[in-house]
């Protein structure tokens, strides 16, 4: 099958929470990482990430595309960073050179430079080190969050009905999606179709997309016709609706929200005592 | 007219706004509790249009011109809500994978008492109530995506029936299942009329829903009732070209009508109809096939057999027991596990699906499922570019498949503007202009209606161009008529392949496989020692006469 739940029961720390819980931590997390750029404070929060992608109970085989995809990805990008020296350029204004090395052509006026510095060397290990966290902990939901309790969890830190129930209802939906969308698949490769061997441009390559793309999406719009009737014929949005499941704060997770929100108040504070901004260690500098 | 009816339609007439003419006509009508109508027809009679009407969709939802009354208990439906009207008439719609909203069993039955914000501990009473009802409670806890069919089917009912309503609405809430089930949901509503349930069933398999003997009957045609009454008069009144009538019925009213003729001309033209004894030019050889996602749940298992020129194979077998997997194979969409599979003599391993595309056209049953081109001439080509024909050979080929399921002229439009039956023969079309040798449909009858799917069949049979036919189906009738040969898959294993009259005459047997026997069927094995084959009603009558 195209889509398989990732979520399993596994009695680890970060299922030890409600998931409401959990998302506000996450929150907290995610806004507080983004007032750093000093490695010693992100190896912080990246240790916190690791704790919990270490007591979350998921086996590396369950993980291991999601990570290689996503590592590749960001390593990629931190080089590209890294070689080009954008990005860093705010945080520092001189630079120390280990290594030079410039062109002796230029392309429409430009000219490829490669500077090795110890500047854009800790930048790049503080891009690394933010990036992995907020991965981490992202990472780790649809492995931990029941698809059942999206719904409620979403209602319970505020959203209205309609919009928590959507988040149930493409839950619920996604598998027949990817059901239709791999029976496309196959109707089109028995017409000898063959997705390895598209060749040309992109526009080209797009167009010759639309042997799958049409079909799913003309299958979803016929399809939601019948969802509509079917949450109408039941009552959908008349009012304020009960939720069926029941999510109780405990004391471990309103620990876990304190924590998260006094993380992200000393982050504020520190940010604007403009501590933890940037960091190159004594040692680099040449 | 019944002194205290719980549901009464009087002089109803609707028209959409997209359309010009009335969907339904002066209807009227009215059920008192605890009885079953069945209300039957070809697709376009006006059935579903009467449905919403009933359920409140229309004029809420599906905007139109409406007049006449409905009484739901006695009171005006046009004053209240759609959320009072579900709590009185409960519907379940044809296509449980889409009514079907929660990723759970509890939270699907509970998605209508939550919209009525009903008490978390009243929610967890009804919704333990309903499965009960069904006898489905060991499923409470179970994902709704991973059910069977049948077990959709019942879920979706339970979260209907949870709402306590005091009328159930069924449209066609057959179509998706296989006999043994469809029978089980049969004797479920039975069950629900007799404790004082009001039921109307939407249905064109009138053959099944008589087993469980509906106290009314309506026959529908052009938005009109031409029939209302108990279900003996039915028989009469009612067009068994249309409806699926039980064989003895048809029978007795094809006696007086003229031969079929085009059904016994096309087994006596037709290559593949007349060939009783296959030769044994093995096109697809299986050879002890096993496969599986995972080693502990094999989905086939040890699969031997042949598809020879000349076979219009049925492939019978419960929701589940590996029909399409076997298909698969075969045009290597899956590759065996151990054993193996050979096209003409090739290995599936070795060749691509693209190349056994050639030989091998599958058309897959929805035909939402391929069409994407703008026009006709498009859709068609695309199979044949794809193989790499030479523009002028392409050429040829789409004209010739469009001659042959009768669109010639139709090139240039759009074939997902055109009806379903059109599209159904865009979608074979598709596959001709291929110049497969080897047709392989699954369900090909499945979303359709009784005179659709029997005049597609027809048609099919008469195509010229192929050495062997295979379809998947649920219905034992269809390999009754068309077959000339049965295979049955029950747990990933073969478990009978033979002759129709070889497979199918051991009821116990079929049992076992979830298959029902039908009328037609009992009629054709009663009549075997003088005819020597299986034929439809309309046929078999004529044949007994002479």
């Amino acid at each position: 099958m195209l889509v398989a739940w990732r979520y399993r029961q596994r009695n680890s720390l970060v299922q030890s929470f409600d998931p409401r819980a959990y998302l506000i931590f996450f929150a907290c997390f995610l806004v507080s990482t983004l007032f750093f750029w000093d490695a010693r404070f992100l190896a912080f929060f990246f240790a916190i990430a690791l704790f919990f992608v270490f007591t979350s109970g998921i086996r590396w085989h369950e993980m291991s595309r999601a990570w290689l995809f996503i590592g590749g990805f960001i390593l990629f990008f931190s080089f590209l960073t890294f070689l080009t020296g954008r990005g860093g350029m705010e945080l520092y204004t001189t630079e120390h050179s280990y290594f030079k090395a410039v062109a002796n052509f230029t392309i429409l006026g430009w000219r490829p430079t490669l500077n090795f510095t110890a500047e854009r060397t800790m930048y790049a290990v503080g891009m690394l080190l933010r990036v992995f966290s907020l991965a981490s902990m992202t990472i780790l939901i649809p492995y931990s969050l029941n698809p059942a309790l999206y719904g409620v969890t979403f209602r319970g830190i505020g959203l209205p009905d309609k919009i928590a129930y959507g988040m149930d209802l493409t839950m619920r939906f996604i598998p027949t999606f990817g059901r239709d969308f791999s029976l496309t698949m196959d109707a089109q490769k028995a017409r000898g179709y063959e997705i390895e061997k598209l060749s040309g441009g992109l526009f080209a390559q797009v167009r010759k997309l639309a042997p799958l793309i049409v079909p799913v999406t003309i299958q979803a719009i016929a399809g939601s016709e019948d969802i509509i009737d079917a949450m109408d014929l039941r009552a959908f949005g008349i009012g304020p609706r009960t939720w069926l499941e029941q999510l109780n704060y405990r004391r471990r997770d309103r620990i876990l929200i304190g924590i998260g929100i006094v993380i992200l108040v000393i982050s504020i504070a520190l940010s604007m005592l403009s501590i933890g901004k940037f960091w190159v260690p004594a040692f680099l500098i040449p | 007219m019944p002194a205290n009816p719980q549901l009464q339609i009087t002089d109803l007439n609707f028209r959409y706004h997209t359309r010009e003419e009335l969907a339904i006509k002066n209807i009227s009508l009215s059920v008192e509790a605890g009885q079953v109508l069945l209300i039957a027809g070809a697709s376009g009679c006006g059935k579903t249009t009467l449905a919403r009407c009933i359920n409140g969709l229309i004029p809420r939802s599906y905007k139109g011109d409406l007049t006449g009354e409905i009484l739901l208990n006695g009171t005006s439906i046009s004053g209240l809500s759609l959320a009072k009207i579900s709590q009185i008439v409960g519907t379940v719609l044809q296509d449980p994978e889409r009514q079907i909203l929660g990723t759970r069993v509890a939270n699907e039955v509970a998605f209508g008492l939550e919209n009525l914000n009903l008490p978390r501990e009243e929610i967890r009473e009804r919704i333990a109530q309903s499965l009960e009802r069904l006898k489905i409670s060991h499923l409470m806890d179970r994902e709704t995506f991973n059910l069977s069919g049948g077990e959709k089917q019942k879920v979706a009912l339970a979260g209907v029936l949870a709402m306590h309503p005091s009328i159930l609405l069924l449209d066609e809430p057959l179509a998706s299942l296989d006999p043994a089930s469809a029978q089980e949901t049969l004797s479920i509503i039975r069950g629900l009329a007799n404790e004082g349930m009001t039921v109307l069933m939407v249905e064109h398999r009138v053959e099944d829903v008589l087993r469980i003997s509906p106290e009314n009957a309506i026959f529908m045609r052009d938005g009109e009732i031409k029939y209302y009454g108990p279900t003996s008069g039915f028989d009469r009144s009612v067009d068994y070209h249309e409806v699926k009538l039980p064989a003895a019925m048809i029978m007795e009213r094809a006696v007086d009508d003229p031969a079929p003729a085009r059904l016994t001309e096309l087994r006596e033209n037709s290559r593949l109809g007349s060939l009783h004894a296959p030769s044994k030019d093995a096109m697809v050889e299986f050879k002890d096939v096993s496969f599986w996602y995972d080693p502990e749940r094999p989905v086939l298992h040890d699969v031997t057999l042949n598809i020879n020129r000349g076979d219009v194979i049925a492939v019978l077998g419960p929701n589940g027991a590996g029909k399409t997997t076997l298909v698969k194979h075969a045009i290597g969409l899956l590759k065996p596990k151990s054993g193996e599979v050979k096209v003409e003599g090739i290995n599936t391993h070795e060749a691509t699906v693209a190349h056994i595309a050639s030989t091998l056209g599958y058309v897959f049953q929805s035909p939402s499922h391929m069409l994407f081109a703008p026009t006709v001439q498009e859709e068609l080509a695309f199979g044949p570019t794809n193989l790499k024909h030479d523009p002028e050979r392409i050429k040829k080929e789409v004209a010739s498949a469009l001659e042959i399921v009768h669109l010639t002229g139709m090139e240039q439009y759009p074939p997902l503007a055109m009806s379903f039956g059109q599209q159904k023969r865009v979608s074979i079309a598709a596959i001709l202009s291929m110049e497969s040798k080897i047709l392989v449909m699954d369900e090909p009858t499945a979303g359709q209606d009784y005179k659709n799917y029997i005049d597609f069949m027809d048609s099919i049979l008469q195509l010229p161009s192929f050495d062997a036919i295979l379809f998947i189906t649920h219905d034992i009738d269809m390999a009754v008529i068309y077959a000339n040969r049965v295979l049955m898959v029950n747990d990933g294993t073969l478990v009978c392949d033979g002759t129709p009259q070889e497979a199918l005459k051991d009821f116990e047997f079929l049992k076992a496989n979830r298959l029902v026997p039908t009328s037609l069927l009992k009629a054709n094995l009663d009549a075997f020692p003088q005819t020597h084959r299986f034929y439809s009603a309309e046929e078999l009558v004529h044949v007994l006469k002479k």
